[in-house]
């Protein structure tokens, strides 16, 4: 999938300050969610970025629409500093850039009804105006995603799960952005449902020819809907490349027990299958160590380098990117 | 749900455009609103608040239509006659009809009532509201400031301002407006903090809504629910405030018939006269009993309680 | 293998062992303000000792409420419980409250979903683990405590002296969820429940936490139930497969006769509907509809209005029963694959 580049950043950090309690408040610590990462997305494709709890990755999504304020770096959306834009402009942005959230109970607003709350982007950068033309395209907007558009002036309690995120869904496409980012879309919903959700997000890319950056932690579906995938571990980047290659020819030690913890729905390749168990714990942020951040659970580790040095992106293949000492060529 | 209309067709492979999941809601759900009449109804304790208060509406509003006599009707022939025939609930020292005085007072009461709580939720919701949006120097600004207005007890504090603006009842207002306002900057702060983290407000915020528009559509109607029970409590308590006030002086001035003053001239009659005091007590008594049951039910009624009985058995299944 | 034609109560299969436990006819209702709801209707299974039997559902199939029914867990009123749970020689749905309690924790145990909402705030984890051997085995504090320590380290917590007096915020999800599961073998049940057990866990600590349950069944001899509606997992963890839909039993099998050779549309569905790694290319399957509400339940099979096949007159109006077609595989349905439409 080529195409210019619509999303880009460079060198991102999202740090939060972390204060200890009382009067005066002294930082005593920084949690470090998003750690120097380097993304670039393409017009027209999907980005899967995947990770553990406590990666970032969710984070990182919201700092692209500048909805937590990046500590370094720059966030570039189709030639635009997003990180320096002013207030007034940053609004105009968000026209451009939607998100899909991942809880589809709490991300609307119980008191409105679910026209109302998709209609909200039009109220904002008011278009279709009159009230005639916007229940129009309204109507026009639940019908993409599958829902009866005689159900408008119902309340978000009286949809299901699944329904409800077509409603955020539809909330996102308001706007006509050219950018979607979806934070864990389908991990609330039920597995049938799941697949319901996919395919639509599949179907409204093609015909309107959007752009996503896809957050979640199910591998599997992730590489069903993605062009290329990132994997994030402890706020950084630590490998990228299109989805075939990453999931069958995986070069960083986290990717790779990654892939062989993922269950797959297949009796005999479970039994065959050769897990590489972790040892420990997903890392908290607050205190990354030193040097690679997965070197404490690494099970190869044998470079010197792994404890003190963090290693940088490079290149090993055609679009493949990994940040990683580690090199199965090289004895131990 | 039954067999859904949508769903007759065979089963698609791959999404189609309405059929999946799309059936909708299957019957109209009630109005939220309508749900919690529904529940405050059912409660008997607040349906006799409802109509004590509506009573109370009445004599404040058709008093002078409904009196007997008026308020200042002097008749020292028949001074300090107990309940009679004639007189309802006897008569004062001044020979005053004493049911007439009540119901007129009810007018005072309410309005000094209404209208003081009304300026403590125009200033302290917005006060609060702002405070807990927008956290650190505001937050600690404004919730400090209201923290020394807590400090005071409240009747020394509407002395005070009654001291500096004089006796009355338009001043009465003010001063127990003002007494009121730190609960309710306390009590919408403690949900708008809760409220702005919420999924929804982000997703306002993602679409591009500005600060102004989150609060007037997200925030606030999420947040209305413990304000109302606290306006009716508050009521409660300004009701009883002008009394104590007026007890010693300081609220509405004579001639206007006002139930804490009535309170304090029965307190000399005691003995030969009990009902002049009586009856009055027995007003802001009801009164202040019916506005803290409304709130408490209120509270019920608002609690977002609506859980089928699968769901409150904390499993879904 | 012989075809037996069995009706709603003897599940077939090639038991050469007695089970452990056994359900027969379970059903569960609930008095709401709509109606009654039928929210478990007539399960029947077995499990073996060293099998894990895997029950798979979506959110509304019953699962969950099937077991917390088993062990006696759901108020009645508002619910009513009927049917039979043998086990140990006794019916446990007849026991007095007294008796079931004894059971519970003892000789069947249970590991819940959120290990944030499972182990109480305030207590230590060693009073915590102490206080089931302490009431079923009569130890004193001394034992359980060495007790304890055994079993933290039978679960793969490190420094397991010193974490006994920690408490369960110290830990980490998926040290609180090996801890849950220490709790649950601190009096060696026979029969060990596992609820969603490693739904709100990340990828690589959940298989952590089926490679130790796993290992444990094998040194301990356990008969498992995993509940889970992932099929995913199910397809590493376990012997035998029941797919639950709508309170019902809709298929069970051998775990590899499920997975290639799904006879139930709603299986076919669920298997078709998950995104396989390695296989981003296949379409996804998408089940139209979803399940149907408990206190509406559509007359015949619960499945039909969703159903892709859909041919038999019989769908709208009979609820097909639960037949053998070999091999313990049994299945619910009207729909047979070789019968032309």
């Amino acid at each position: 999938m080529t195409g210019e580049t619509l999303l880009e950043t460079r060198g991102l950090r999202v740090h939060f300050p972390v204060r200890s309690s009382g009067v005066v408040r002294r930082t005593v610590g920084r949690v470090k969610a998003v750690d120097g990462v380097d993304l670039q997305v393409r017009r027209g494709e999907t980005l899967g970025l995947v990770g553990e709890s406590g990666c970032g990755k969710s984070t990182l999504g919201s700092a692209l629409l500048r909805l937590v304020t990046p500590t370094g770096g720059q966030v570039v959306f189709d030639g635009n500093n997003v990180t320096t834009l002013r207030r007034s402009e940053l609004r105009a942005l968000r026209r451009r850039m939607a998100m899909v959230f991942q809880d589809p109970y709490a991300s609307l607003n119980p008191r409105r009804s679910v026209g109302e709350s998709i209609a909200e982007p039009l109220e904002i950068h008011r278009l279709h105006t009159g009230s005639q033309r916007r229940r129009a395209r309204v109507g026009e907007l639940m019908e993409m995603v599958g829902l009866d558009p005689d159900h408008r002036d119902r309340h978000p309690h009286e949809f299901s799960g699944g329904q409800r995120q077509r409603v955020g869904v539809a909330r996102a496409l308001a706007g006509e952005p050219d950018f979607i980012v979806c934070d864990e879309p389908i991990a609330s919903l039920d597995v049938s449902i799941q697949a319901q959700v996919l395919n639509l997000l599949k179907r409204l890319q093609r015909e309107l020819g959007l752009t996503y950056l896809f957050i979640a932690h199910d591998l599997s579906a992730v590489q069903h809907i993605s062009n290329r995938i990132a994997v994030m571990y402890l706020g950084r980047i630590v490998e990228t490349g299109d989805r075939t290659t990453v999931v069958e020819q995986p070069k960083h030690p986290y990717t790779k027990a990654l892939l062989s913890a993922v269950p797959l729905p297949d009796p005999a390749a479970e039994r065959r299958r050769e897990r590489i168990i972790l040892t420990g714990d997903v890392p908290d942020p607050i205190s990354p160590p030193p040097g690679c951040a997965f070197w404490p659970r690494c099970p190869y580790r044998h470079d010197e380098r792994c404890a003190t040095e963090p290693p940088p992106l490079r290149e090993v293949g055609p679009g493949h990117h990994v940040a990683t000492f580690y090199d199965p060529d090289r004895p131990a | 749900m039954s067999v859904d209309r949508e769903n007759t067709e065979p089963g698609t492979t791959g999404d189609a455009r309405r059929s999946d999941d799309a059936g909708g809601p299957s019957a109209p759900a009630e109005p939220r609103w309508r749900e919690t009449l529904g529940i405050l109804l059912g409660n008997k304790l607040a349906v006799f608040s409802l109509l004590m208060l509506a009573l109370l509406v009445v004599a404040a509003l058709f008093g002078s239509l409904l009196a007997p006599y008026g308020p200042n009707e002097v008749a020292v022939e028949n001074r300090l006659q107990g309940p009679s025939g004639a007189y309802w609930l006897g008569t004062d020292e001044l020979g005053r009809d004493v049911l007439s005085r009540v119901v007129l007072g009810a007018s005072v009461s309410l309005q000094v009532g209404f209208v003081a709580v009304g300026i403590a939720l125009f200033a302290g919701v917005p006060l609060g509201l702002v405070a807990g949006y927008y956290g650190h120097l505001v937050d600690d600004a404004v919730m400090r400031s209201m923290d020394v207005l807590f400090a005071f007890p409240a009747i020394l504090m509407a002395i005070a301002v009654l001291a500096i603006l004089g006796p009355g009842t338009t001043n009465a207002m003010i001063a127990v407006g003002i007494v009121y306002t730190p609960i309710f900057a306390r009590i919408t702060r403690a949900s708008v903090l809760t409220v702005r983290e919420e999924v929804y407000v982000r997703a306002a915020r993602a679409s591009g809504a500005s600060d102004l528009r989150i609060l007037r559509l997200h925030v606030l109607p999420n947040v209305a629910a413990p304000i109302i029970v606290q306006t009716s409590v508050s009521l409660a308590f300004a009701i009883l405030s002008e009394a104590a006030l007026s007890f010693i002086g300081l609220g509405a001035q004579p001639p206007r018939p006002s139930w804490g003053r009535m309170l304090a001239d029965g307190r000399g009659f005691i003995e030969q006269a009990w009902w002049i005091g009586f009856f009055p007590g027995l007003a802001i008594f009801l009164t202040v009993l019916s506005f803290n049951l409304l709130g408490d039910a209120l509270r019920d009624a608002l609690d977002p309680r609506q859980r089928s009985a699968i769901q409150s058995m904390g499993v879904t299944a | 293998m012989t075809v037996e034609a069995t009706g709603a109560g003897q599940p077939a299969g090639p038991g050469a062992q007695e089970a452990l436990l056994s359900v027969r006819d379970l059903r569960v209702r609930i008095a709401g303000k709509q109606g009654v709801a039928e929210v478990v209707n007539g399960l029947s299974y077995d499990v073996r000792a060293g099998e894990t039997l895997a029950i798979v559902g979506e959110s509304g199939s019953g699962k969950s409420i099937s077991v917390l029914a088993l062990l006696g867990l759901v108020p009645q009123p508002p619910a009513r419980v009927s049917g039979e749970v043998h086990f140990g020689g006794q019916d446990l749905l007849t026991l007095d409250a007294d008796r079931l309690r004894r059971v519970r924790g003892n000789d069947i145990a249970m590991v819940f979903q959120d290990p944030m909402t499972s182990l109480n705030p305030v207590l230590t984890i060693g009073r915590q683990l102490a206080e089931g051997m302490q009431a079923h085995l009569g130890l004193s504090e001394k034992d359980a405590r060495a007790r304890g320590v055994e079993l933290l380290d039978l679960v793969g917590i490190p420094s397991a002296r010193q974490r006994l007096d920690d408490y369960p915020h110290q830990f980490s999800g998926g040290m609180r969820q090996r801890v849950m599961i220490a709790i649950a073998l601190a009096c060696d049940p026979q029969v060990l429940i596992a609820d969603e057990a490693t739904t709100a866990l990340d990828v690589t600590i959940q298989a952590q936490i089926t490679e130790l349950v796993a290992g444990l069944q094998r040194d301990l001899g356990m008969g498992v139930i995993w509940i889970s509606h992932d099929l995913g997992v199910v397809a590493g963890i376990a012997d035998r497969v029941l797919v639950m839909y709508a309170g019902r039993a809709v298929e069970e099998a051998v775990v590899d006769d499920l997975y290639v050779n799904p006879q139930h549309p709603y299986t076919r569905g669920l298997l078709g509907s998950i995104p396989v790694l390695g296989r981003p290319d296949d379409d996804l399957m998408s089940i139209p509809g979803r399940p149907p509400d408990p206190f509406h339940l559509p007359p015949g099979c619960a499945f039909w209005p969703r159903c892709a096949f859909r041919y038999d007159e019989r769908c709208a109006t009979e609820s097909p029963p639960l037949r053998d077609i070999g091999a313990g595989h049994r299945v619910a349905t009207f729909y047979d694959p070789d019968r032309p439409t």
